[in-house]
């Protein structure tokens, strides 16, 4: 378990991370979400005992981190590289070395990841020729080839396609399932909402808002609709009823005022447009994201007054 | 097998591996021999180059007297022939290329206090030193003729007698021949072989420091092993690779010269006793990890090649000291400021081996010598570990030295 008690760290005039508090609990995913330079990096830094904090303690199982702790942890930096000269896979069996790990069974390991990336005919080749997002997912298979129980993942996702930003997903869910405690950040909250069992959101290094993603979707879940129609709305007419509204070109999501009830909302619109579908939902980690952090009037939604 | 002989293994592959360490291991004994044997070939037997005959004209010559010098000038390839006329015809004649050079000789002998030589080479030293030996010794002995002593006894009269020196130590007599010469060479070449070193693989070892950071590899590595045993693998394994290439030069270099040597005439005697020896490559050792780590800690420093190299040249000012003070360090090797600086880490190593050599060293001082190294060796990868870690948070910006000392005493 990974314990944070309220850890501070500064770099000069600029309060990085300001007094964090938060714990991991066993084979959970864990996503430390907030926009850039929010201080997810310094944290996980900070974790690894990269950085030192200014105050506060990291407990690693209750107490300071060690050096053998360091063979139970796999790390995905945020920066990544890779020796230009060294082939791939003699790499990788150095880096799983490193983590005193059991060599045959990490060459199996090895080529089970290098075919679900589908990276196995580079292998014995030098990472010079690697685009910058194989070079990715080599190193994410560097952080899990020595399989660890605990994983650090700073910025997994950035700069993958779509395939193998799903591939990554799965593999991510799949080692939670198998009980790796996975810590990650990002600034990706569709890949968060989709993984993450709890979050922590940070904005100018300090916490935002932390729990349970269903928690929190219910906490922030204002009676959300999302309508999908033909015509136009005439969003005046809502006032009073509505605290907020993200357009999309074919629906809109509005978020309801307490008191308001979807069913007068529903006959307000009948009588303007066409309606296709009703839904009640729960806020996407998008619009909370965007409302905790961003404030009003940003990506796509509009704040009502009422 | 522990992280750090893991770290050591890779680093030697990666170093073993490099092209450019194969084909200087493969060429490394014939540069070698090349720059031992060229040297001796031009300055003692020109007659191995295949140069042509240099044709000297003796104005004002006796015949006699030619006849009488030839043969040892032969044998330097010097061809002299006595001539009558003018300067100025020879000048001429010198200059469209008839002779290499002329002398213009004295009608008597006994008075003669210089002799003027006229080459169109203004450094036409080998020719002017085989002139001046023959020639000289010659006139020196129709002097001593003329003066009423046998022809026959003028060669043994003449000839100075060789001198040897004998030193007197604590431990008995040394039986080795150190002369100044000797010791001159074998510390010379303690100096050059670090010189040589410290710039080939000092500069490796600090670019592969400087390029873990830049290919951002050191935050894997540091997630899973100390900062030192990063550091103390990385110098290691640089360093049996460059001794590993080192042990070939010299063996090959000595097999080669072995060899070929005695068939073209030339010997090369490496008059090295072995407890010298031992002190050579003891304090080459030392030596060579304590500018590793110097070179290592600047690579953690800088943040780019150009930076590393403003940043080494200093370095190199402390093996240069030694090799100037060299003369002086044999003559006086007792004196405070050298006393100093044979203590001093940086110089200690050349500067302790000169005065091993000369025996002016008591063994405590030694000691101490070598242990200072050794810890300063241990404390400069201390504090390039530390380094290590500013650096990577500081990437992108020069941090200044309080920066470094504040982070010095991080956990």
């Amino acid at each position: 378990m990974i314990e944070l008690q309220s850890v501070s760290k500064s770099f000069g005039q600029v309060r990085a991370v300001d007094t964090i508090s938060f714990a991991t609990r066993e084979g959970e995913i864990f996503g430390l979400l907030g926009p850039n330079g929010a201080g997810k990096s310094t944290i996980i830094k900070m974790i690894m005992n990269i950085l030192a904090p200014d105050s506060g303690s990291i407990l690693f199982d209750g107490s300071p981190i060690r050096e053998s702790d360091k063979d139970r942890i796999g790390y995905l930096p945020e920066e990544r590289g890779l020796y230009r000269k060294v082939k791939i896979n003699e790499m990788l069996l150095y880096l799983a070395s490193l983590k005193n790990a059991d060599r045959s069974a990490v060459e199996k390991r090895l080529d089970e990841w290098l075919a679900r990336f589908d990276l196995a005919e580079w292998k014995t080749r030098t990472p010079e020729a690697l685009s910058k997002g194989m070079a990715q997912k080599v190193q994410f298979i560097a952080s899990v080839l020595h399989d660890p129980e605990f994983l650090f993942l700073d910025e997994p996702f950035s700069g993958l396609d779509p395939v193998s930003t799903d591939v990554l997903r799965e593999a991510i869910l799949e080692l939670g399932r198998r009980g790796t405690t996975i810590l990650f950040s990002t600034h990706n909250m569709e890949v968060a909402e989709r993984i993450c069992s709890r979050i922590l959101v940070i904005d100018h290094g300090r916490e935002v808002i932390s729990g349970s993603l269903a928690d929190i979707k219910s906490r922030y879940g204002h009676n959300t609709v999302a309508v999908e129609f033909d015509g136009a709305i005439d969003f005046g007419s809502l006032a009073g009823m509505v605290r907020n509204v993200s357009r999309f070109p074919r629906w809109v999501e509005v978020e309801l005022l307490e008191g308001a009830s979807p069913q007068t909302l529903l006959k307000c619109l009948v009588g303007q447009v066409s309606i296709r579908r009703f839904e009640v939902v729960s806020p996407s980690l998008h619009n909370i994201f965007v409302e905790l952090v961003g404030g009003a009037g940003k990506t796509g939604s509009e704040r009502m007054s009422g | 097998m522990s992280k750090l002989a893991k770290i050591i293994r890779m680093e030697f592959r990666l170093t073993v591996a490099n092209r450019v360490f194969i084909v200087l291991t493969i060429l490394g004994p014939f540069l070698i021999a090349a720059v031992t044997i060229l040297p001796g070939l031009l300055s003692t037997s020109v007659a191995g180059m295949g140069a042509k005959a240099t044709k000297i004209a003796l104005l004002g010559a006796d015949r006699r007297f030619v006849q009488e010098i030839s043969p040892a000038l032969l044998q330097s390839k010097i061809e002299v022939s006595a001539v009558q006329g003018s300067v100025e015809s020879l000048d001429s004649q010198v200059k469209a290329g008839a002779y290499d050079g002329y002398l213009v000789m004295p009608p008597d002998f006994s008075e003669v206090t210089r002799l003027e030589y006229v080459s169109k080479n203004s450094a036409d030293f080998r020719v002017m030193g085989v002139l001046q030996g023959v020639i000289g010794k010659a006139i020196v002995a129709q002097r001593l003729v003329k003066a009423g002593i046998a022809a026959s006894q003028v060669a043994s009269l003449t000839q100075l007698p060789g001198f040897e020196m004998r030193q007197l130590t604590q431990g008995g007599e040394r039986k080795e021949n150190s002369d100044f010469i000797t010791i001159l060479v074998t510390g010379l070449t303690l100096a050059m072989l670090l010189y040589m070193t410290v710039v080939l693989y000092g500069q490796v070892i600090g670019r592969s420091v400087l390029t873990e950071k830049t290919n951002k590899t050191v935050e894997i590595m540091l997630s899973s092993v100390r900062p030192m045993e990063l550091l103390f693998g990385k110098i290691l394994g640089k360093a049996l690779a460059s001794l590993l290439q080192y042990g070939i030069w010299v063996t090959v270099s000595a097999a080669v010269l072995k060899l070929i040597g005695p068939r073209i005439g030339i010997s090369i005697g490496v008059g090295l006793s072995m407890s010298t020896l031992a002190y050579l490559v003891l304090f080459f050792i030392l030596a060579f990890f304590l500018y590793c780590s110097l070179y290592a800690a600047l690579g953690a420093a800088s943040e780019d090649e150009q930076h590393l190299g403003q940043l080494a040249w200093p370095v190199i000012i402390f093996l240069v000291i030694p090799v100037v003070m060299i003369t002086s360090i044999i003559s006086t090797p007792r004196a405070p400021v050298i006393v100093a600086l044979s203590l001093f880490p940086l110089t200690a190593p050349i500067v302790m081996f000169l005065r091993i050599l000369v025996g002016a060293a008591e063994p405590w001082e030694i000691l101490v010598s070598i242990g200072l190294i050794v810890a300063t060796t241990a404390a400069v990868i201390w504090l390039s570990a530390r380094i290590f870690r500013v650096g990577i948070l500081m990437t992108g910006k020069r941090f200044k030295f309080l920066d470094v000392l504040r982070l010095v005493r991080y956990r």
